[in-house]
């Protein structure tokens, strides 16, 4: 747990950097892959965008130029090959102007690479997309035409999958979380002597529920909880004597997605905070206790705010789980984005395709997911103290 | 055991029981199968300073902490001025405000600075408002000499700088009872100084301390009483000159020929 990381991947990375401009040969090494990638590029069939069409000569000499390049870095390894030990000396490629030359043309052909890629691929992507967009019916020519044409098709359909999965795991977590710290305390009472014998009894009644709850939650399927909690709530209302349009009202199938996404959530939730506490250390509870707190004083004011800290990761890894793991809930028919999906599938009988598109989405939602809380973990960390180094960022900031 | 201060402290306590800060009587605890406490009976009066010696798993701060509690014994009583704290449903906490007590491993609340350390349990209980508790807490923290780091955070403090602090903030609650749980054992004898400094000056202002420690010229020169644990129990209480020159027992004369 030392705070190396953070300074050495810098110069680590600088250093790398350094070794590979120190060196003509790994230039040469380097971008031949580049050309070569660009040849590839070039050897494809033109799209209907592609705007190097109307410019057949340039293409040509573009061509020829990565091919240049390919020849000479080819002469170049031959040298080495030639003189191992002398290539220092002799080689005409180790002359300061010959490197700078070198230097220039590796940008060239990166710049060369890179107008191929966005002529062959980007504008291949933009005909596509235009081709689906004017075809009256299921494009029949090829897949990525197809999946986009499904997802122009389908836009609303997606949009609204995104939203209910956003809103799912959102308001799932944030609710999952306010339980969690409810259940939290309840799961970590202690008999205490001051207690009367209602206060134990019900201490041990919570810690019990808590237990039993955490359990059978984290021991069944959301899937199944899914259909039990959905179905048991209909019941119980059309019990009641409503009508199911009456019931719809208020149990829809989003309402019992809600409330399945935060059950579920609330009990490893509450895991993950049980375990912060419990990394506190002993002697934090002690002091607090002998100077007099009752344990629930010191609980709040002392274990509890050290403890969440270490739970923050966990925590926030239970909103990356719920963007995924409300796909589930679509087995009760709420309209997610694993929904959606299914829809779009059946009316083109094209489950890859459809599936395809959301798997792009889930990571999109995901890795911003991911990327914001892991800003805001760092901002939480960087305000408080050291508190035995549970992470590196943490450490740097009590340091400054 | 016949050291005429101790009669004479016997002899007060059965006049007048309530006399005594601290009386341990009968005090049996064990962890499981390994029987750490095998009856033992103390007596502690207003104004003593007690030192309990003894080597590792002897049973000195188990004694300790059974006194506030943060082991419940299994036999025995201990009464802090006239009151049972082992008894069943009895307010440990009430109790606990008036006996003070330093830890081996300091445990400063690392979620606060200094200041917030010291006023946490005065202005939590409600003893005092947060403008008064403050001012006894830079008072005491002027007493162990950092008033200067009321504002700083715990972790950046040294060690001997953390317990001192720890002190400062056992003193705010004004305990009757000071306890110090082996105090300078995570310190360097150099910093250890610091420390046994402000203890010293604290016994001579006429706090009633029980003190476990290996510290044994502090023993010496600042108790009223030198208790030798040996396996559970006190195998011999007496007058520091007595213990540390003319030891009765063997095993007393064995463990603290280690130290001389």
């Amino acid at each position: 747990m030392s705070d190396a990381p953070s300074i050495p991947v810098t110069t680590r990375r600088a250093r790398f950097a350094a070794w590979l401009r120190r060196d003509h040969r790994y230039v040469l090494l380097g971008t031949s892959a580049v050309a070569l990638a660009g040849m590839w590029f070039s050897s494809q069939p033109r799209p209907a965008l592609s705007f190097l069409a109307h410019a057949f000569t340039v293409e040509v000499v573009m061509y020829y130029v990565l091919v240049a390049w390919l020849a000479l870095s080819a002469v170049a390894l031959v040298f080495k090959l030639m003189h191992w030990t002398t290539y220092g000396q002799v080689a005409p490629f180790v002359k300061p102007g010959t490197r700078r030359a070198l230097r220039l043309g590796s940008y060239v052909i990166w710049a060369l690479a890179i107008v191929l890629f966005v002529d062959r691929a980007v504008m291949g992507f933009a005909s596509a997309w235009a081709a689906a967009a004017a075809s009256s019916g299921m494009p029949q020519d090829d897949m990525l035409t197809q999946i986009l044409y499904m997802f122009q098709q389908g836009y609303a359909t997606y949009l609204q999958g995104i939203l209910t999965t956003i809103e799912l795991a959102v308001f799932g977590t944030a609710i999952a979380f306010v339980l969690a710290m409810l259940l939290v305390f309840v799961r970590i009472q202690r008999i205490d002597r001051p207690d009367n014998d209602f206060v134990r009894f019900w201490k041990k009644v919570g810690v019990g529920f808590a237990k039993v709850y955490s359990t059978v939650v984290r021991g069944t399927p959301m899937l199944v909880q899914g259909v039990i909690i959905y179905y048991a709530g209909f019941g119980l209302f059309s019990g009641s004597g409503m009508s199911v349009s009456e019931i719809n009202a208020v149990w829809s199938r989003f309402i019992a997605g809600l409330v399945v996404i935060s059950l579920n959530s609330t009990a490893y939730m509450m895991e993950v905070l049980r375990g912060g506490i419990e990394s506190v250390d002993k002697g934090q509870m002690e002091a607090a206790r002998s100077l007099g707190l009752s344990q629930w004083q010191a609980m709040v004011k002392v274990v509890f705010p050290q403890g969440i800290r270490y739970a923050i990761p966990g925590l926030s890894n239970e909103l990356v789980i719920n963007i995924k793991d409300s796909s589930v809930l679509s087995v009760i028919g709420v309209f997610d984005l694993a929904f959606a999906a299914s829809t779009i599938a059946g009316i083109y009988y094209k489950q890859l395709n459809a599936y395809l598109v959301i798997a792009v989405f889930y990571l999109i939602m995901t890795a911003t997911a991911s990327w914001l809380l892991g800003k805001l973990a760092k901002r939480l960390d960087a305000k408080t103290e050291p508190v035995l180094g549970v992470s590196n960022q943490m450490k740097a900031g009590g340091e400054k | 055991m016949a050291d005429e201060k101790n009669v004479g402290a016997a002899a007060a306590d059965a006049a007048n029981p309530q006399e005594a800060v601290v009386r341990v009587e009968g005090l049996q605890k064990s962890f499981g199968t390994n029987v750490v406490l095998r009856g033992i009976n103390l007596t502690v009066m207003p104004g003593q300073v007690v030192t309990i010696i003894g080597a590792s798993g002897s049973g000195k701060s188990t004694l300790l902490r059974c006194i506030n509690l943060l082991e419940t014994p299994d036999a025995g009583h201990v009464w802090f001025h006239g009151k049972d704290l082992a008894a069943e449903h009895v307010d440990i906490n009430a109790l606990r405000e008036k006996i003070g007590m330093v830890f081996q491993s300091f445990n400063l609340f690392n979620n606060m600075n200094v200041l917030d350390n010291c006023t946490l349990a005065p202005v939590t209980l409600k003893k005092m408002t947060k403008e008064q508790a403050e001012k006894v807490a830079l008072a005491n923290l002027d007493s162990v000499g950092l008033a200067d780091f009321a504002g700083a955070d715990v972790n950046t403090l040294s060690g001997g700088q953390k317990q001192r602090v720890a002190i400062a903030r056992a003193l705010c609650m004004k305990p009757d009872l000071m306890l110090f749980d082996e105090p300078t054992s995570a310190l360097d004898p150099e910093i250890s100084g610091e420390v046994l400094e402000v203890m010293r000056r604290l016994a001579s202002q006429g706090m009633t301390m029980v003190v476990v420690t290996h510290e044994m010229a502090f023993a010496r020169s600042v108790s009223d009483e030198v208790v030798f644990m040996d396996k559970g129990v006190i195998a011999e209480k007496g007058s520091p000159e007595k213990i540390f020159t003319n030891p009765e027992k063997p095993r007393t004369r064995e463990f603290l020929a280690r130290y001389l």
